[in-house]
């Protein structure tokens, strides 16, 4: 028994190894989608709140929000791609257990099939659960950062000022703290 | 021959003060006041005039004129900026207010009201007083008020809908996966 679950660890290890940096389309729509709005919210705080002068400030809200949503797509995905391994290890018994029940009325399918059925199901749990917990840890580190500097460290600067460091450091630092292999 | 004319001259001004002294009318003084803290544009300036009998006689027909709140720079609210009070009687006084908004921000100097008033009953012409002068004062603009004193909670409350939707799904979703699969590996180990 414990001889084929090791086998088992290292095929799984194998395809843990397979998962790259890159994600697919759909999770890049999603993160880049989500970076996007999260980016673009701090402008509602520093339009009501600090007044910045909409017309005047809109090329360095275009120019910051787009850096800040590269910048934020970019913390998820390494967010996603450290917390994906630990989670799969994590659930790697629950998801097990779960497929072998229900594949166990499946008779004619093969052993073979089956472990391969459990690899998948492992990959996409911890895919979801990765993908869903990296938006929103980001997300909330993002905001903390944000209000934190406006409100606090740059509250003395002009609110155009304030607004590119506060974004713009936010959103740098999250990216930095996410390359983090902890 | 100087300082005789001279001291004619002071005695002339006894004998007058003397002589008003005992003369039978109304005296007024008139102080305008701005009661607020904080001039700011688009906002309520609050006018305060008060008018003190001094004199030994009922001053009547009080017509307070104010022509300092130009309708370019001021836009009136309530009060009468030509007010008009029948009798303040004697050692008494009397308040009028006026609110106003300025409608431009910076300096602005708030000059002298006009007081007519007959000084007594039978007075051949009004008598003319003018008040006292608040001085400059700078209309500070709506903008910089608001930044420093709003509290913003509408602002935000609108901020946490917005960033409700992008903290709250990513962890319900996460939330209810984890707690089905620990669920799942709790509930295995038990058996």
């Amino acid at each position: 028994m414990s001889g084929k679950s090791k086998a088992f660890t290292k095929e799984e290890e194998l395809l843990l190894q397979d998962f790259s940096r890159n994600v697919s389309t759909k999770s890049s729509a999603l993160f880049y989608g989500n970076a996007f709005i999260v980016s673009a919210i701090p402008i509602w705080l520093f339009w009501r709140i600090h007044l910045i002068d909409l017309y005047s400030s809109l090329i360095s809200f275009v120019l910051v929000t787009v850096a800040s949503t590269y910048l934020v797509a970019l913390a998820y995905k390494n967010t996603k791609f450290v917390l994906k391994h630990k989670i799969a290890v994590k659930r790697e018994d629950a998801v097990t257990r779960e497929m072998t029940r229900k594949l166990a009325e499946d008779k004619k399918m093969s052993k073979k099939e089956k472990d391969e059925r459990i690899l998948w199901k492992k990959n996409e749990v911890a895919d979801y659960e990765a993908t869903t917990f990296a938006i929103f840890y980001n997300n909330a580190v993002f905001l903390a950062l944000v209000i934190l500097s406006s409100f606090y460290i740059l509250k003395t600067f002009t609110p155009a000022v304030n607004y590119i460091l506060s974004v713009g450091t936010a959103s740098a630092l999250l990216a930095l703290l996410s390359t983090g292999s902890q | 021959m100087n300082y005789h004319f001279l001291l004619a001259a002071v005695a002339a001004l006894l004998v007058s003060t003397c002589a008003d002294d005992e003369y039978e009318a109304a005296r007024l003084l008139v102080s305008k006041q701005i009661l607020n803290k904080y001039l700011v544009e688009n906002m309520d300036i609050v006018v305060k005039y008060t008018v003190y009998n001094i004199g030994n006689a009922a001053a009547l027909e009080v017509e307070i004129t104010d022509n300092s709140f130009h309708p370019d720079n001021f836009a009136h609210v309530s009060g009468e900026l030509n007010a008009r009070i029948d009798r303040v009687p004697p050692y008494t006084n009397v308040s009028h207010v006026v609110v106003v908004r300025p409608r431009k921000f910076g300096y602005f100097n708030f000059t002298a009201a006009e007081v007519l008033y007959r000084h007594k009953e039978d007075a051949p012409r009004l008598q003319v007083a003018v008040s006292s002068e608040p001085g400059e004062g700078l209309v500070v603009s709506f903008r910089d008020y608001d930044k420093k004193f709003s509290s913003h909670v509408i602002d935000w409350a609108a901020f946490a809908v917005m960033t409700l939707p992008s903290l709250a799904i990513p962890f319900a979703l996460w939330y209810s996966s984890k707690r089905k699969y620990e669920k799942l590996s709790k509930n295995s180990k038990k058996h």
